[in-house]
């Protein structure tokens, strides 16, 4: 699966500045699906939009693929303007979230629609195609059509197809979601390798935070048409921009509390009638929301100088346990690996909680919205 | 446990037992009224003065004649099939592919000639483009018979059996998959090389479908050819001439199996390309929806090219309609409802009569239909793919020959059936059973195995599983199929010109001779009503065209 002989000729950088599409519906509204939309990918990366369901993921990779007209915008490849190129002259490798493989041709003639295009050489063709169906496994699928494989299949030969024409941008629209969850995380641990040894610059589409998390070198968070954060996996996971994005990728408490003062790098924040020292390098307000996930919480002997309350449920999941606990009128989630049951606690037990210090993130408090 | 095996071994071994009643009856059903009209055609058409004898074939095949009509058949079917094809090709293109206004009353207008008559094409085109026509006479002042003869006919027949390839070709364009032809794109092909190697490849089937349908109407039509042949005969029309005008049997038998030849190959070349292209359905669901063209000169050219064919079908039936509330269309235009008067008391009898055995057929069409599909599909009856082929073949075999096969075979012991109206309705059913057992395959389908499954481990028998728990979920369905085969039973002139008797007559025919004696306006009038009385009956079921409609807008 990894072995393989494709190489693009140098990855490009991206640049999308400012772009803007609205939709115009029949009924004379339009609607706004990317608004000011800015992003910057260095060669050879691979950077995830993830949001919400009709945040504008794939309008944003369609317009980079010239099939959506923009309103407003500019899309650099290395420098140089692409923004009013026809799809067929820009070279992007896009992988629909339906694969869209020509029903009427064969996996061979599929992967080498776009060679035959530029009227590349009979030999080149077979070779190229050979190892770019080596490269995903299916070498021995060629003479198949697609109405003949598995869901599994049919996604790689998307994948080979939009590698073997060496394009200066792949681009992936939520193509691992018809697959099933197993399939899925190896699939996606394949083309993550793939993509690596290739060194193209990719844009991956996904509303799923793990997959996000797995693959990117950066992910792009989005919200209603906009980016709201960019970041690396883990800067996403522990340094949200807001509360949106810190509720995005994964459960998390947010809690108000207040600045109370600071001295070297150490802040006191009382949060649940209690003070707590939080590492910042700075503080964005004196009224705070502070977020800490459910496995940084951990569960104590309740004592006066920390925030106790009582477990109101517990749900076991396998890898790890979860544990709601009223705290005066606030709920607290904190999660604790369920391998060796020595610190369980049950039900309607009264635990003391403490936080990992390093592990909270304040947020400026913008009141309940 | 056990009777949960039960289930089991009745789908392997068909024991469904209170079904099974019904199969041999079907059979038997579709011997007499499928296999046996046509072997007794054949029978007469190679018997001459009782003894078998092959002369008359000999004589017809060595009539220059005859051939004439032959390739004047096969050119006139040709014809309609190629340009009939493109405008339906056009037409939907236009309709799913270009942001236009007014989609709704394009396609209404489009799909009015298949719930019409094809009879009132010819009548509205006489009206307009006749020798006294409106427009040929009245408004250009010309006496010209241009439109008797071969470009009359394929005028007629284009207006008439067009909007069916373009129902076919709609269906296809709303299922092609934006996003196959967005990443041949992607790849690097240009907007022209995207059409030549990926859409037209996937619209290569339903375009030979649509021919082929378009051809088999043209070779089917009668009423056309009789009222606009002039001087350019085609087969169906010789056919009528040879019983009607000649009262000879063996010379119409002969010409019948004649023509069934090429419409029996459409049929097998229908099959098999069906069968090879089944790929354009399956594939993952559409993922985007095509952009509309907004490109100006485009939207003008749909907007022109729609608008064009609309006016041109909606003069036919403003034209009958005007027919219809004047004294004497192309001479004097006093309002009168003399017409429809005179229609509802002389012909009340003839509409009533057609309704009613059209509403018979389509039941018992249904019925047979879904009975026929649920042993095709769900039992290993012995015997059933030949039966499913004896249901099918009268798709193949155009009307005037079910017709005259019906009026011959039925004559005479052991069967008499002339003259009853029980020669009609099964006419009916036969031409209507294959689309009776498409719905009941659909329908069939549509439901999860699990459910009869369910019903039956929980030890009802199949009969009751069938009517207790299918039947409701498949109503609609039927109900499509009823509607549909409805509307092809009043407006066939083809398959009945010939079993109508005095007692049992209906409108088609009637039109027809309305027409000959030079009755326009009563001709006119009971058009309309038809047309009328079609229109209520697919409206108070919404499904088929209510749903068409819908998605046009
Ligand atoms: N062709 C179109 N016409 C009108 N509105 C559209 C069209 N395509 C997208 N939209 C709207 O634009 C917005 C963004 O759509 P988009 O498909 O980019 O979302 P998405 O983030 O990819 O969502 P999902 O995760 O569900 O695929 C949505 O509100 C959608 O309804
Ligand atoms: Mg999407």
């Amino acid at each position: 699966m990894t072995k393989n002989t494709i190489k693009t000729a140098s990855a490009k950088a991206l640049t999308v500045l400012g772009l803007n599409k609205s939709f115009h519906l029949t009924t004379g509204r339009s609607v706004p699906a990317v608004r000011d939309f800015n992003l910057n990918l260095a060669p050879g990366e691979l950077v995830t939009l993830l949001g919400p369901s009709g945040c504008g993921k794939t309008t944003v990779l369609r317009a980079l693929a010239g099939l959506e007209e923009l309103d407003e915008g500019e899309i650099l490849l290395d420098g140089y303007s692409i923004a009013n190129l026809p799809p067929h002259r820009r070279r992007m490798g896009f992988v629909f979230q339906n694969y869209a493989l020509f029903p009427h041709m064969t996996v061979l003639e599929n992967v080498a629609y776009s060679l035959r295009i530029r009227r590349s050489p009979d030999a080149e063709v077979r070779a190229k195609v050979a190892s770019a169906l080596l490269a995903v496994g299916l070498e021995n699928l060629g003479p198949r059509l697609p109405g003949q494989l598995s869901g599994g299949q049919q996604q790689r030969v998307a994948v080979a197809r939009a590698l073997v024409m060496k394009p200066d941008l792949l681009l992936f629209d939520e193509p691992l979601s018809s697959l099933d969850t197993k399939l899925r995380v190896q699939v996606r641990a394949e083309l993550r390798r793939l993509q690596k040894s290739l060194g193209t610059t990719t844009l991956y589409v996904t509303h799923d935070q793990d997959e996000a998390m797995s693959l990117s070198d950066r992910i792009a968070v989005m919200r209603a048409g906009k980016v709201e954060q960019v970041g690396t996996p883990e800067e996403i996971y522990a340094r949200p921009a807001s509360l949106f994005v810190a509720e995005f990728v994964g459960k998390v408490n947010a809690l108000p509390g207040r600045v109370e003062g600071s001295s070297n790098g150490r802040s006191t924040v009382e949060i649940l009638g209690h003070r707590i020292q939080v590492p910042t390098d700075r503080i964005p307000a004196a009224q705070v929301l502070v977020l800490v996930r459910p496995e940084a919480v951990r569960l104590c002997p309740p004592s006066a100088d920390r925030p106790a309350g009582r477990v109101e449920e517990t749900e076991y999941l396998g890898d790890r346990i979860e544990y709601r606990i009223r705290v005066g009128t606030t709920l607290i989630v904190a999660a604790q690996s369920a391998l060796g049951g020595a610190s369980r606690v049950a039900e309607s037990d009264t635990v003391g909680l403490e936080f990992v210090e390093d592990a909270i993130h304040l947020l400026p408090f913008v009141g309940p919205a | 446990m056990a009777v949960a095996l039960e289930g089991v071994t009745e789908r392997r071994g068909g024991r469904g037992w209170t079904l099974v009643a019904f199969y041999p009856i079907l059979a038997l059903f579709l011997l007499v009224f499928v296999a046996y009209p046509m072997l007794d055609l054949f029978a007469r058409a190679i018997t001459v003065d009782g003894k078998p004898s092959f002369s008359v074939f000999a004589r017809l095949l060595t009539d220059k004649f005859i051939w004439q009509v032959l390739w004047n058949t096969l050119l006139l079917g040709c014809t309609v099939a190629a340009l009939g094809t493109i405008l339906a090709t056009i037409y939907a293109y236009a309709i799913t592919r270009v942001a236009i206004f007014g989609k709704g009353v394009w396609h209404f207008f489009a799909v009015l000639p298949t719930i019409s008559p094809p009879i009132l094409m010819a009548l509205g085109l006489i009206l307009l483009y006749g020798r006294r026509g409106l427009v040929t006479n009245g408004l250009l002042g010309i006496q010209s018979t241009a439109l008797y003869g071969f470009w009359g006919l394929v005028f007629a027949q284009l207006i008439s059996y067009f909007p069916f390839a373009y129902l076919m070709m709609l269906h296809l364009f709303r299922g092609l998959d934006a996003s196959i032809e967005e990443v041949a794109g992607t790849m690097g092909a240009n907007a022209w090389r995207v059409f030549t190697t990926v859409t037209l490849p996937l619209l290569v089937p339903g375009l030979a479908g649509s021919a082929l349908l378009m051809f088999g109407y043209s070779f089917a039509d009668l009423g056309n050819p009789l009222l606009l042949g002039g001087d350019f005969p085609v087969m169906s029309s010789q056919i009528y001439l040879a019983i009607i005008g000649m009262y000879d049997v063996p010379q119409g038998a002969a010409l019948s199996i004649i023509l069934l030849v090429p419409a029996v190959l459409m049929f097998v070349a229908h099959k098999h390309l069906s069968a090879r292209t089944a790929f354009a359905t399956v594939g993952a669901k559409a993922s985007s929806r095509h952009r509309m063209i907004r490109h100006r000169p485009a939207q003008i050219a749909a907007l022109v090219f729609v608008g064009g064919i609309t006016l041109l079908i909606f003069l036919q039936y403003a034209t009958v309609f005007a027919g219809a509330t004047t004294q004497l269309f192309g001479i004097n235009y006093t309002l009168t409802i003399k017409h429809f008067s005179d229609v509802l008391t002389k012909s009340r009898h003839v509409l009533v009569d057609t309704l009613m055995l059209g509403v018979i057929a389509s039941a018992v069409a249904v019925v047979v239909g879904l009975l026929l599909a649920y042993f095709v599909a769900r039992t290993r009856m012995p015997g059933r793919n030949a039966l499913d082929f004896l249901a099918n073949l009268p798709l193949a075999i155009p009307g005037t020959v079910i017709g005259l096969s019906f009026a011959l075979a039925f004559n005479h012991f052991p069967l008499m059936l002339t003259g009853t109206a029980a020669v009609i309705i099964v006419a009916f059913v036969v031409r209507s059973l294959p689309y009776g057992i498409r719905s009941g395959v659909a329908a069939l389908d549509q439901l999860h195995r699990s459910l009869d499954e369910a019903s039956t481990t929980m030890g009802s028998t199949s009969g009751q599983t069938l009517w207790r728990i299918l039947v409701p979920l498949v109503r609609p369905a039927l109900l499509a199929g009823m509607i549909f085969s409805f509307t092809r039973s009043v407006t066939t002139l083809s398959a009945v010109i010939f079993i109508v008797s005095p007692h049992w007559s209906l409108v088609t025919p009637t039109i027809l001779s309305q027409m000959d004696r030079g009755d326009v306006g009563q001709a006119a009038a009971l058009s309309v009503l038809v047309v009328l009385v079609v229109l209520l009956v697919i409206h108070g079921v919404p499904r088929l065209f209510g749903r068409d409609w819908r998605e046009a807008q």
